[in-house]
């Protein structure tokens, strides 16, 4: 499996709410490896059966950020509210498709320079029109309640760097897959289920409910982190090309992390520490408390630009979490621990 | 007249960098005129017609864009850069550009996880903004870019029923209604430049109205229109679809009034200007030595300066209508 393409592939097309051709095509890809299960909305769960009862369980959660029309008026433009954490100062002059009775292309409204103020706030998302260039056929197209997305297209940077819209998280489901292709034929210590997760841009939803379902032992979240970047708090971020983030927080299970750590030691695997004060933010918040609790930890792809349609990451880091997430299946992960 | 726009419109030139606009509206129009290119980059062409004109007329497209210029590279293998004529930073943050015509990047910055509520609500300064390439540090960053380089953001032409959608419209419309008078307008001589520097100021206007000394200019040019949901109707300068705007005053300029009626009163659709604001290369031209009799003949854009501005085709095509209809007065030496 060649990661940029698929990473393209599944960058290139969308999943939230009832828009779900990312996860249909990452459903596509998964069923070629292992039995695959649907879940609740878009979650769905691929099993791989090990030698024992013990479950690891691998997160990705495969929705993306988005918005969502609240109103169409006369004149073909639209409001629209957040479905996630989107930066409303970056929405003026870009792009977007509007997922109606078929998909258009529409440009969020930019101040005309005669009426700029100034200092102008950006607090509301609403008061930034989207113009649809329908005039008043837009109502036959566009109705309350269809998605909006971002709409680049993913793109090859220098070097291994890859840009694109969603990354976050579908490089963490990039990362799955290959883990997922390279274990399918393998002996296994236990069950590993991956699990590609909705709604995890809500609030961690998806998560808790698969969670739930699939019962395993232990949890690793696959999922992006801030990348470095001028102005950006090194403490706060991970350096891009230097490998995968592992996870040490008051609310992750230590020893996974220790073993995580020891693993890419001993193989030479680049990894960088991501050390975090209070909870992560990620899937494993919802994962480590589900039920009788799930021993859960965090893998973390460094990424720039988060909740733009221009997220950076660099391949390698893919290539070496996957490399560091093998070495712990096949070793055992902490069953015996 | 779409093809042209759309082709126009994908060549990057920002002011001070237009050799490959000027070089592709050379190869449209060598055929059909003289030309020659002015120590500053303006194409000055003349063009002969089946009559001597009775008054000299110039038109006017500029073939520079808005865009950004390569300042420094930090260690890390950023570039830092400036604008190149006036953009909104709203509208650059998390943009893709395209570096020398071929080198991909993204305008970066703090995600909004680690924004603070105060650097949430309030646009950043255009200084602490930056491009990523990929590069891991300066040297790999200098393999690719070089201090001075021009880049834009990117912006691809579509079109949607009668609106289209791209970077530079603003002027490439002007380019491309200029080419196709040059090539099918022949029933008098006249003269005209592609100028550059408009967007640093209506600099290569300056030169190209002094070197063509006409009686008369006519500008071919975008403006701003603000026929956006939640502006009063007053408030719009100008709307889509309404036919060219036509000014009788804005920042710049106040055009000659006779032409103005003459322009408005015609049978081709167009709407006034209705408000006193922007400007265009008229300001340099009208001016120009004892002074010249100039109009504006200008296509409402939304969203102008920016790589996603819109405009009407039936605009364009109004333009190029009035912009005959005047000619035609004008070279026949019906106005005064």
């Amino acid at each position: 499996m060649d990661i940029k393409e698929t990473l393209f592939a599944l960058s290139n097309c969308d999943s939230v709410g009832n828009i779900s051709n990312s996860a249909d095509l990452c459903y596509a890809l998964l069923s070629q490896y292992m039995p695959v299960k649907r879940l609740n909305n878009q979650s769905f769960v691929g099993f791989l059966k090990g030698d024992s009862d013990y479950t690891l369980m691998l997160d990705a959660h495969i929705d993306q950020i988005a918005m969502i029309v609240t109103d169409v008026d006369d004149k073909g433009f639209l409001t629209v509210q957040k479905s996630g954490g989107i930066d409303i100062r970056t929405l003026p002059a870009r792009r977007v498709t509007v997922h109606g009775k078929e998909d258009i292309t529409a440009v969020f409204c930019s101040t005309p320079p005669h009426l700029s103020s100034g200092e102008q706030k950006y607090e509301d998302i609403s008061k930034i029109k989207l113009d649809t260039l329908l005039g008043n056929k837009a109502k036959e197209i566009i109705s309350v309640g269809d998605y909006v997305t971002f709409q680049e297209t993913a793109e090859e940077l220098y070097g291994d760097k890859l840009c694109g819209r969603s990354f976050d998280n579908r490089a963490g489901a990039v990362t799955l897959l290959k883990v997922s292709e390279y274990l399918k034929d393998k002996a296994l210590p236990f069950n590993v289920a991956f699990l590609f997760s909705d709604m995890e841009e809500l609030g961690l939803r998806g998560a808790k409910t698969s969670t739930f379902n699939i019962n395993p032992d232990e949890a690793i979240v696959i999922d992006v982190s801030f990348g470095n970047g001028i102005g950006i708090n090194p403490e706060e971020s991970g350096v891009l090309g230097k490998g995968g983030m592992i996870g040490i927080s008051p609310s992750l299970n230590r020893l996974i992390s220790k073993k995580l750590i020891n693993l890419a030691k001993e193989n030479k695997i680049p990894y960088q520490i991501e050390a975090l004060g209070e909870n992560t933010g990620t899937n494993a918040d919802a994962i480590s408390v589900i039920a009788n609790g799930v021993k859960t930890c965090t893998l973390s792809i460094p990424l720039r630009n988060m909740h733009t349609d221009s997220e950076i990451i660099s391949v390698s880091d893919i290539e070496n979490i996957s490399k560091i997430l093998i070495e712990y299946i096949l070793s055992g992960g902490v069953m015996n621990d | 007249m779409t093809e042209l726009i759309k082709t126009l419109t994908q060549i990057d030139g920002i002011s001070g960098d237009e050799n490959k606009v000027r070089g592709f509206i050379i190869n449209e129009i060598k055929d059909y005129c003289e030309y020659k290119t002015d120590p500053l980059g303006n194409l000055l062409i003349f063009k002969k017609g089946k009559n001597k004109a009775s008054k000299k007329l110039m038109l006017d497209a500029h073939m520079d864009e808005v865009g950004l210029i390569i300042t420094s590279i930090t260690s890390e293998g950023f570039l830092k850069f400036n604008t190149v004529g006036g953009i909104d930073t709203a509208t650059l943050m998390f943009k893709k550009v395209r570096i020398n015509g071929e080198i991909s990047g993204v305008i970066s910055g703090k995600p909004i996880h680690l924004l603070s509520k105060d650097e949430a609500k309030t646009l950043p300064k255009t200084n602490s903004l930056y491009i990523d390439i990929g590069a891991e540090c300066k040297d790999e960053a200098e393999k690719l870019v070089s201090v001075g380089d021009s880049a834009v953001v990117c912006g691809g032409f579509e079109q949607i029923g009668d609106k289209i959608l791209s970077k530079a419209l603003d002027d490439r419309i002007g380019c491309a209604i200029l080419i196709k008078l040059i090539k099918e307008y022949d029933t008098y001589d006249f003269c005209a430049s592609f100028s550059v520097q408009e967007e640093l100021g209506l600099r290569g206007a300056k030169t190209a109205s002094f070197s063509l000394d006409p009686e008369y200019a006519l500008v071919l040019e975008g403006t701003t229109a603000a026929d956006i949901s939640d502006v009063s109707d007053s408030e719009t300068v100008c709307n889509l679809g309404e036919g060219p705007a036509i000014s009788f005053m804005d920042k710049a300029t106040v055009y000659n009034r006779d032409l103005y009626n003459l322009a408005i009163n015609s049978e081709v659709l167009c709407q006034p200007k209705r408000a006193v604001t922007g400007g265009n290369n008229s300001g340099a031209i009208h001016l120009s030595r004892e002074g010249i009799k100039t109009l504006a003949i200008s296509v409402p854009c939304r969203y102008i300066h920016t790589n996603s501005s819109v405009a009407d085709l039936r605009d364009c095509e109004n333009a190029y209508k009035l912009a005959i209809f005047m000619m035609e007065k004008i070279l026949s030496g019906e106005t005064k």
